[in-house]
């Protein structure tokens, strides 16, 4: 992965301490990039063994009791069949099928661009969007932290060239403006803290829609 | 005691069997420790009794899915109620939307080159992990999982630079690969 997610974020993911749109753009990664999964599942042993480390604790036979008769009710789930991407979403990763609609509902913002809504809860703007190849996104700079994983294809900018699984954080106050690579078109997971600010000529005249959250 | 092939053996009870006195055993063992780590945190007892009774109720539902070649039973109950706890949350912010427990799934269940090897990790060796992080190591990554706090929260809470934080978070990162390489090569 030429893109890694930093991993000190790695660590926020594992211990639960992310919000839900920049936990989705984690899981994504680390679904798609094995060292980053492999990183995750030491976290994991560590706060296992945090858990299991906690000294003798007071046990409540009542709880027990309790929870016993709850279980009547609640059956041992098959184990789960393997994950198949939906037709129309074959670069999903498994983390993302909770939040797909049935169908894929592109919008249109404009030529070559397109974006589909994700309802997560929380205070990040959580979007996914398709870029036709060689198509760029306006110039904007970040108003707040801005995440990014690609799902297929891959865009270029100023910082580098990102393909499926990489990981990119947002740069800030810098403009940056990114194109869609030749070949299939660019899908991404966008998560971003605060509306983007649009600075082209053309871009500053969609800032309040982007404000309203139209776009 | 529980050894960790004892508990991976009650939760595949479970699965194979809807095993009762297996669930009490494993019950027995991780229910307090749960709510013992979710109390760290500084959540009330009640509450943190509630994330341990409905993570080991997830436990019973989900024991199909427990594969103790990818993940030992610690691990997995970890990450269990880590995601009971993140619900809890949510749903007492925004009491209007359910969650789904996606965290679960952070691993894909294709094939991996990969394959982890960690599910035979016991808590003595990162005990000695621990125990060799320096104390500014250490108190991140208890911060981290105890308290649930991001390492930019961490760094405000310290009054830290961002990068001390990150660059402390890297080293014992390097550490943990270090003391569970061994296993995994």
């Amino acid at each position: 992965m030429s893109h890694p997610a930093p991993e000190e974020l790695l660590l926020d993911y594992a211990a639960g301490a992310l919000a839900a749109g920049p936990a989705l753009a984690v899981a994504l990664h680390v679904a798609l990039d094995p060292a980053a999964r492999r990183t995750v599942e030491r976290l994991g042993v560590l706060g296992g063994a945090l858990m299991e480390g906690e000294g003798e604790v007071p046990f409540d036979e009542a709880l027990l009791e309790s929870t016993l008769a709850r279980l009547d009710g609640v059956g041992v789930e098959p184990k789960p069949a393997p994950y198949v991407p939906r037709p129309g979403f074959e670069w999903a990763p498994a983390p993302l099928a909770p939040y797909l609609a049935a169908q894929p509902n592109w919008k249109r913002v404009f030529g070559g661009f397109e974006e589909m809504r994700l309802g997560l809860p929380g205070e990040h703007r959580v979007s996914l969007l398709r870029l036709e190849p060689g198509r760029g996104l306006p110039m904007h700079r970040h108003a707040g932290e801005e995440f990014t994983v690609v799902l297929q294809g891959g865009y270029t900018d100023s910082t580098g060239n990102y393909g499926v699984g990489d990981f990119a954080v947002g740069p800030g106050p810098e403009q940056h403006e990114p194109i869609a690579d030749p070949g299939e078109p660019c899908v991404a997971l966008i998560v971003i803290e605060k509306p983007i600010v649009l600075t082209g000529p053309f871009g500053r005249f969609l800032n309040p829609l982007v404000r309203r959250g139209v776009i | 005691m529980l050894s960790p092939d004892e508990a991976a053996n009650l939760i595949e009870a479970i699965a194979a069997r809807r095993d009762r006195a297996a669930f009490a055993s494993l019950f027995r063992h991780y229910a307090p420790r749960v709510k013992a780590f979710i109390m760290r945190g500084g959540t009330d007892a009640e509450t943190a009794q509630e994330v341990a009774q409905e993570a080991l109720i997830m436990v019973w539902r989900k024991a199909a899915s427990f594969d103790r070649g990818r993940a030992s039973a610690a691990t997995w109950i970890y990450t269990i109620a880590r995601n009971k706890r993140i619900d809890l949350a949510r749903r007492a912010a925004r009491p209007a939307i359910e969650t789904e427990d996606w965290l679960t799934v952070f691993a894909p269940e294709e094939a991996d080159a990969d394959k982890s090897v960690l599910a035979g990790q016991t808590y003595t060796r990162v005990k000695e992990l621990l125990g060799g992080l320096s104390a500014d190591q250490l108190v991140v990554i208890q911060k981290a999982f105890f308290e649930d706090k991001t390492h930019t929260a961490i760094a405000e809470e310290l009054k830290l630079p961002l990068g001390t934080v990150k660059s402390r978070i890297r080293l014992a990162l390097g550490r943990l690969r270090e003391a569970l390489e061994k296993d995994e090569s």
